[in-house]
């Protein structure tokens, strides 16, 4: 792997984003907004605990899907992005292979998990392991029963879409969901760190 | 002699290499885009089994009411002219609208956004829709008015009007005491 991560994460985690004079912050071919991570472990937890057993897992599975769909356009705003431009592509010699790991510089960069692919087979199977992620949070004592990290679980599947998926499809009817990913283990119920296995769907 | 002092809001933000999180005013930030805000919206919209519309209004409301409240005890802001002015910055600098609180008291106000990252992400995302969807603007109005009132959460009820994503030149929010 020729990826720098550290100068990545170094570089890309000093960029600002702030809204302009409208209170909006366009970039990266979408609106972005900066909010406390407090609110969306909110909801996804109180959510997840309030509906009934039954349903637990479509409510996981639609926490996942936002992050999944989320994670594809978002993505790919990111890698065309001038910034990756400037600061990643330099690095890139085996593609889509060092995409992906220049993605997930910047997935740690930008404050979403300090995060790492340890296992990359192309085109079939990645394993991304989380040191620390703000989604573990909803933990501050014990252990859960349940897997919490549903934003990485949807990120890592989209990226393996944007790498081995075909062509970017704005649409989303192509591409996205070729991937999906499971989380093994987590922070939150316990473990040393998250763990996140990407197969094909 | 009359001395004008413009209120600025000024957010001390760090990145921690250790946990490679980012940390505004003590607290952990993220950065997502509007197809997350409206993903996560559409899911509480969907949700027949609870009030899912109501339970991320509220969420927004704890997160917010908790980030205005330390915000202004930590600059021991006290006036409620300053203490509207940054919190509608506030809004803005988390990306998620320009905000106007055109009247509030104890008892009631009305708030318009001028622009939002909700309806405005909604209509990028899926065109225009019959009702209001940005209960996560609702619950930041709530946390507002009981942040500048020193009130308890949830003393405030909120309504969206009129809406952007609906077709409205700008949104409007109705706030009453409960």
């Amino acid at each position: 792997m020729s990826i720098d991560r550290k100068k990545i994460i170094s570089a890309m985690s000093q960029i600002e984003v702030l809204g302009n004079d409208d209170g909006l912050n366009p970039g990266f071919n979408v609106f972005v907004n900066m909010m406390p991570a407090k609110f969306w472990n909110s909801f996804a937890e109180r959510l997840t605990r309030r509906v009934p057993a039954g349903m637990q897992e479509v409510a996981e599975a639609l926490l996942i899907n936002a992050a999944h769909e989320c994670g594809y356009h978002t993505g790919y705003g990111i890698i065309t992005s001038d910034e990756w431009k400037a600061v990643v592509e330099p690095q890139i010699k085996k593609v889509p292979e060092d995409i992906l790991h220049g993605a997930f510089a910047i997935f740690t960069a930008w404050g979403w998990a300090k995060s790492e692919i340890v296992e990359l087979v192309p085109n079939e199977r990645m394993v991304v392991r989380a040191y620390d992620y703000y989604e573990s949070d909803v933990v501050a004592y014990g252990a859960s029963s349940k897997h919490s990290a549903y934003m990485i679980c949807g990120v890592c599947a989209a990226f393996m879409d944007l790498a081995y998926g075909g062509p970017y499809d704005a649409s989303g009817k192509t591409g996205l969901r070729t991937f999906n990913c499971v989380q093994t283990k987590g922070i939150e119920c316990g473990d040393e760190y998250g763990e996140f296995v990407v197969s094909k769907a | 002699m009359t001395s004008y002092r413009k209120t600025e809001l000024e957010l001390n933000k760090a990145f921690d290499p250790q946990s490679c999180r980012h940390i505004m005013e003590g607290n952990t930030v993220v950065l997502h885009c509007h197809h997350y805000a409206t993903l996560y919206t559409q899911l509480a919209m969907d949700c027949g089994m609870l009030d899912a519309k109501a339970l991320m209004a509220e969420c927004s409301e704890d997160t917010w009411e908790e980030f205005l409240r330390e915000y202004f005890r930590s600059r021991g802001v006290s006036s409620v002219r300053e203490r509207i002015a940054l919190a509608e910055q506030s809004y803005a600098a988390a990306g998620l609208g320009r905000m106007r609180v055109t009247c509030a008291s104890p008892e009631s106000g009305e708030v318009t956004l001028d622009h939002s990252h909700l309806d405005e992400g909604w209509i990028k995302k899926w065109g225009h829709y019959k009702s209001p969807v940005n209960f996560i603007g609702a619950g930041y109005i709530s946390a507002l008015f009981s942040a500048v009132f020193d009130l308890p959460a949830r003393s405030f009820a909120v309504t969206e009007a009129e809406a952007i994503v609906c077709g409205a030149p700008r949104s409007r929010f109705i706030v009453v005491a409960r």
